[in-house]
């Protein structure tokens, strides 16, 4: 028990090389999170919830992302996610002005609302 | 040594992967909002222990092969999946935001055990500081107002997921996809030389030789009156690769005197130094893009909030008239 503790605890210090299955942890935990996201945006009604939903993925991709630039040592990973983090402000700002703008007009943020947008 | 992964086997045994994802889906179906009865708690139970099993069943083959994360990973990713699950499960806008804050607080906490300091730091200022403040200003503004005697009531579209059997078959069949795509060694990883070949956050020490030589003089690897050799620009003949430097008397002229000395133990280029160096160094066109894209968005949001600011107008002179008319003796 003492050294499955110690084996746990062992990760500090100047970055060493990680192992692939430690990656892995960290990937399965990515599509984890991006699963939830994706089920969410489509089974919640309320256009709120469903672009928190969409910020979730976003999320999700993240942290796929710092595993890998982790993993391989260099930082091209982690300044992608700055540009994850751009997109997702930029979505945000857009998806709630129309947001604001779509409660106005039916009074309910109820997304079948809108369904004869379909065509 | 970490090596490449051949098959799903190596990782995890596929029955606990395929049962926990089995599990996962029938617990998100029955924490999914819907009228009538609801199991939710029963529901994230489930969902949390098949979380567990597959997090465990990986945990045995990282033991066996020594590759086994940080305690606080499993710590920071069980907060940040049972956050997200109760994002898309919780029947109230305003908590289903505050728990995706929750969510981005623990994948912070997945970003500093990754060793990416600032941007785990500018996820929390970002995210959490200003993206779901945002988000909490438009439930405060979109929401209906409560009648007087119903003041707990909740929206109909609130409480009713929508095909909420066939989003988490057609999710967690997606979930299995990925990750037995990920495991069965379709991309095969490379090992750990292979890996530091390719590492570059050193590099901007080369533009820093000052800073080396003082680290190496702290150390203890370099006497005072011994200088790090520069080029004619003024970069130090450091290999990043190698982790060496070339040191040479001061005020010394040319390599004749030069000799190679080795990094001091642990010591590297900060990660903020590093990741501004890629970022301005390696993809400045980049930067100027992300800054296009949020031009463009602040434009959008502008142009969008027109309309409400001249609808408001209107109301505004309406209401201010009847001031008016009320004020005047």
């Amino acid at each position: 028990m003492m050294g499955f503790m110690t084996s746990l605890l062992a990760q500090s210090g100047y970055p060493t090389p990680m192992g692939v299955l430690t990656l892995d942890h960290y990937l399965v935990v990515s599509a984890i999170m991006f699963t939830l996201g994706l089920i969410g945006f489509i089974t919640r009604r309320n256009l709120i919830i469903m672009f928190l939903c969409t910020e979730m993925m976003f999320q999700a991709a993240g942290i796929a992302l710092i595993a890998g630039s982790r993993f391989w040592l260099n930082h091209t990973g982690q300044s992608f996610v700055v540009f994850v983090l751009t997109v997702a402000a930029a979505e945000a700002a857009m998806a709630l002005a129309l947001v604001v703008l779509l409660f106005r007009r039916r009074d309910s943020l109820n997304a079948d609302e809108w369904s004869e947008m379909k065509g | 040594m970490p090596r490449g992964v051949d098959s799903l086997d190596e990782v995890i045994n596929p029955f606990v992967l395929y049962a926990g994802i089995a599990l996962g889906a029938v617990g998100v179906l029955l924490a999914l909002p819907r009228k009538g009865v609801n199991p939710q708690i029963v529901g994230a139970v489930i969902a949390l222990g098949a979380l567990g099993l597959v997090l465990v069943g990986l945990g045995v083959r990282a033991q066996a092969s020594g590759q086994l994360p940080n305690i606080y990973f499993y710590l920071f990713s069980a907060i940040a999946l049972g956050g997200s699950l109760r994002v898309i499960t919780h029947k109230r806008p305003v908590y289903a935001a505050l728990y995706f804050i929750l969510t981005i607080l623990a994948s912070a906490g997945l970003y500093l055990l990754l060793s990416a300091e600032f941007m785990a730091f500018a996820l929390i200022i970002v995210y959490a500081g200003a993206i779901l403040i945002t988000y909490l200003f438009v439930i405060m503004l979109a929401t209906e107002a409560p009648s007087e005697e119903r003041l707990e009531a909740l929206s109909d579209y609130d409480l009713n997921a929508r095909e909420p059997l066939l989003a988490a078959g057609v999710g967690f069949v997606l979930l299995a996809g990925l990750t037995s795509m990920l495991f069965s060694g379709s991309v095969r990883l490379p090992d750990a030389e292979t890996v530091l070949a390719g590492r570059n956050g050193d590099e901007v020490l080369i533009h820093l030789p000052a800073r080396v030589e003082k680290a190496l003089l702290d150390a203890g690897l370099i006497q005072e009156g011994e200088v790090v050799a520069r080029n004619e620009v003024g970069e130090g003949l450091i290999d990043p690769q190698a982790r060496t430097v070339t040191v040479v008397p001061a005020g010394s002229v040319g390599l004749e005197n030069a000799r190679q000395v080795d990094f001091p133990e642990g010591y590297g280029a900060k990660n903020v130094e590093s990741l501004a160096y890629d970022f301005l160094h390696r993809h400045p066109g980049n930067v100027e893009m992300a800054g296009v894209i949020l031009l463009m968005a602040m434009l959008g949001a502008v142009v969008l909030s027109r309309r409400r600011v001249e609808m408001d107008e209107q109301a505004k002179a309406r209401m201010s008239g009847h001031l008016n008319l009320e004020d005047s003796p």
